[in-house]
């Protein structure tokens, strides 16, 4: 009884839907994929979704959008000049863009690439080398329902695959842009990613939101790196009001691997964004940051799973909230040393601003230490703007809002400035100023 | 310039200021002394409208206006400015642009035109090099990892850039080895001028052998007590504010 008020029934649209659609997919008609699809759909039927009463969603009622009547999203065919305000790195970035979770081949460029590295839309890695999609699809979250739907149809997305050694040093773009339609349409990218080992790559993720419509993206990345293999991962999320975004990342971190990410969501009326990452072998090394600015209505909701199995690893979360006027963010950051991973250092840190009344922030660190020679720290906060950091800069002539959204800036910037990428980092400031209200008269003294 | 009559102030329902009267004029400096917990930062916090104290009676009146019912960027505007005992650090935000943000919200709230960003270097420039502030110290982060000494300039730097008309400088001397306080008195006796009023606040007398005053004012438990000249400062030095309080009581 308990189990079944976790998860309820999928709406009956999503069987019609999966009847329709696959044979619409790519590679359809391969028996192994075909199969690795229908074992997905009925695995995600079965498992259903969750509600409120399953633990990690305690915060956010994600049946309420992901139950309602959806269509797949239809391909759409955006402009240069209604993506480039997007892009991140320089002139020499390799760039996938999407629009409605279709790969928009006219505006993407991965050419020139060095030997030994791949970097493919899903559908066509699908074309030639399905065997290797359904291997690396099949199995991945069993247990987790959207993973399974993602899995049952996932279209397009991107396959990266750098061979021992190659190492890319511009960064690499895959840029969403997720327009909001007048029936609400979902997408299932999936990122399949594998690094060689000491692969070196730096990969910006980018999410727009546009129009007024509703969209639900549900994304997957399944994230491999060789031993002693080195990514660096910036994600900027700027959603709109009716944007439902749920993003999974799964990172397998060999011997001495190690990945730097870096999140920052500015927008969407839903948002919920999980990282599980699993040390794997001695010496690897996992730095998650994040930022999230819920305002309005906008709910932000952030899951961390770090799993020390080896020994002598590392991992710090550093993650911080802003959150205004009746919006919400959630953070759920767990740390889990397995037996034997001795001398694992681990922290985390959860700093939330909370400038309004009828805002909400909730926070819920936790630890499971199965080993006895750990270096583990956790903490959280939450508070209103420095009552005396405000009065220093309003007895300099700084009025009030100004005063507070200097404040905000300089918090945020905190982990704005630990984006790999300059030009996103300058995007995200830019996006951070017009989130609040002195942002353009900060921004008028050329704060950027 | 500036005058304080019957000036009342509780924090938390706790009296801190019991009737302070005190008129300073344009191109003059007083010192206001008194022992730690006599409402010398009190007096200080309440003229530049930091929130948390209460008024219970009396009046300030600044160039003629009610300081109590303006906004602490009000009064900076008006020509207030406050070097703070405790400079907060803001980590993320530019000392160079926190300045040229304040300058020109200064400005602003005037009817001013803004300052161009040459004419704003070069004055900058210009002022760092009086107070002793080193061109690194421009870029780093407000305050953020700054000596006690770098703050102090900085507050001093700010002062200079702002040019208000009453300065007032909450226990400057407070944290300060003999040298830097003898560079930042330079630095302020540099600013001292017919137009503008100081009102330096201390603990002790040293820094009034640097800073001159024309005015001295005991402060203790929340009221002057006696009002002299410089020899004041110096009765002090010898006797302590023990009299003061024994009068008081």
């Amino acid at each position: 009884m308990a189990a079944a008020r976790r998860m309820i029934e999928p709406a009956p649209f999503y069987g019609e839907l999966f009847a329709r659609e696959r044979a619409r997919l790519p590679g359809h008609g391969r028996s192994e994929l075909e199969r690795v699809r229908e074992e997905a759909f009925a695995r995600f039927v079965a498992l259903g979704l969750p509600t409120q009463k399953a633990e990690v969603w305690k915060y956010s009622p994600i049946a309420r959008f992901a139950n309602r009547e959806m269509v797949v999203a239809e391909a759409a065919v955006p402009r240069l000049e209604d993506v480039s305000a997007w892009f991140g790195g320089g002139p020499a970035t390799r760039r996938l863009i999407f629009a409605n979770g279709h790969l928009v081949p006219a505006l993407s460029h991965v050419g020139g690439l060095p030997e030994g590295m791949r970097v493919t839309g899903l559908a066509r890695a699908i074309e030639e080398w399905p065997e290797k999609v359904a291997e690396a699809l099949a199995g991945c979250d069993p247990e987790r329902s959207f993973t399974q739907l993602n899995t049952a149809l996932a279209r397009s997305g991107a396959w990266i695959e750098i061979a021992d050694g190659v190492r890319l040093d511009e960064p690499l773009q895959l840029l969403f842009v997720h327009e909001g339609g007048e029936s609400a349409a979902m997408t299932h990218p999936r990122i399949l990613l594998r690094l060689g080992r000491c692969a070196r790559l730096h990969l910006i993720e980018t999410h727009a939101g546009t129009g007024d419509g509703h969209c639900f993206v549900n994304l997957v990345c399944q994230m491999a790196l060789a031993p002693e293999a080195e990514l660096t991962l910036d994600r900027l999320e700027l959603g709109a009001a009716g944007t439902t975004l749920l993003s999974r990342t799964l990172v397998e971190l060999a011997a001495g691997a190690r990945i730097r990410q870096t999140a920052v969501a500015l927008g969407g009326g839903f948002l919920r964004n999980e990282t599980e990452v699993r040390l794997g072998g001695r010496g690897g090394e996992a730095i998650l940051n994040g930022l999230c600015m819920p305002r309005g209505e906008e709910h932000a909701d952030t899951l961390v799973r770090i799993h020390h199995e080896a020994e002598d690893c590392h991992s710090d979360q550093f993650f911080k909230g802003v959150v205004e006027d009746r919006a919400r963010a959630v953070f759920a950051g767990k740390i889990i040393v397995h037996r034997g991973a001795q001398k694992t250092n681990a922290y985390q840190a959860n700093d939330n601003l909370l400038l309004s009344d009828r805002a909400e922030v909730d926070s819920k660190p936790e630890l499971e230490i199965y080993a006895d020679d750990v270096k583990c720290s956790h903490g959280a906060t939450c508070g209103d703007l420095d009552e005396g950091a405000l009065f220093y800069l309003r007895a300099r002539g700084l009025p009030r809002e100004v005063a507070a959204s200097l404040l905000v800036y300089a918090f945020a910037n905190e982990v704005i400035e630990r984006m790999a990428d300059e030009k996103l980092r300058a995007l995200t400031r830019r996006a951070v100023l017009d989130r609040v209200p002195g942002g353009a008269a900060l921004e008028a003294e050329g704060l950027l | 310039m500036l005058r304080i009559e019957g000036l009342r102030v509780a924090v938390e329902g706790k009296r801190i200021l019991d009737g302070v009267d005190l008129e300073i004029a344009a191109g003059e400096t007083h010192a206001v002394m008194g022992p730690n917990g006599s409402g010398k930062s009190t007096l200080a916090h309440v003229l530049a409208g930091r929130e948390g104290y209460e008024v219970e009676d009396g009046r300030i009146t600044f160039m003629g206006e009610d300081l109590l019912a303006m906004e602490p960027e009000e009064r900076a505007a008006a020509g207030l400015f406050l070097a703070m005992q405790y400079p907060v650090e803001i980590p993320g935000v530019s000392n160079m642009y926190f300045l040229r943000q304040a300058m020109n919200a200064v400005r602003k709230a005037r009817g001013e035109p803004e300052i161009a960003a040459g004419a704003f270097m070069k004055m900058l420039r210009e002022k760092a090099k009086l107070v002793g502030v080193p061109e690194e110290l421009l870029r780093r982060d407000l305050n953020t990892d700054f000596s006690g000494g770098e703050k102090k300039r900085n507050e001093i730097l700010q002062l200079a850039m702002l040019e208000p008309r009453l300065a007032i400088l909450d226990e400057t001397d407070s944290g300060l080895d003999i040298d830097a306080l003898k560079a930042v008195a330079g630095a302020v006796n540099g600013l001292r001028t017919p137009e503008r009023a100081f009102l330096v606040i201390t603990h002790y007398q040293r820094l009034l052998e640097y800073i001159v005053p024309d005015r001295v004012h005991v402060m203790v438990r929340g009221r002057i007590r006696r009002s002299g000249g410089r020899e004041l400062a110096l009765e002090l030095e010898q006797r302590g504010y023990e009299q003061f309080a024994a009068e008081a009581a």
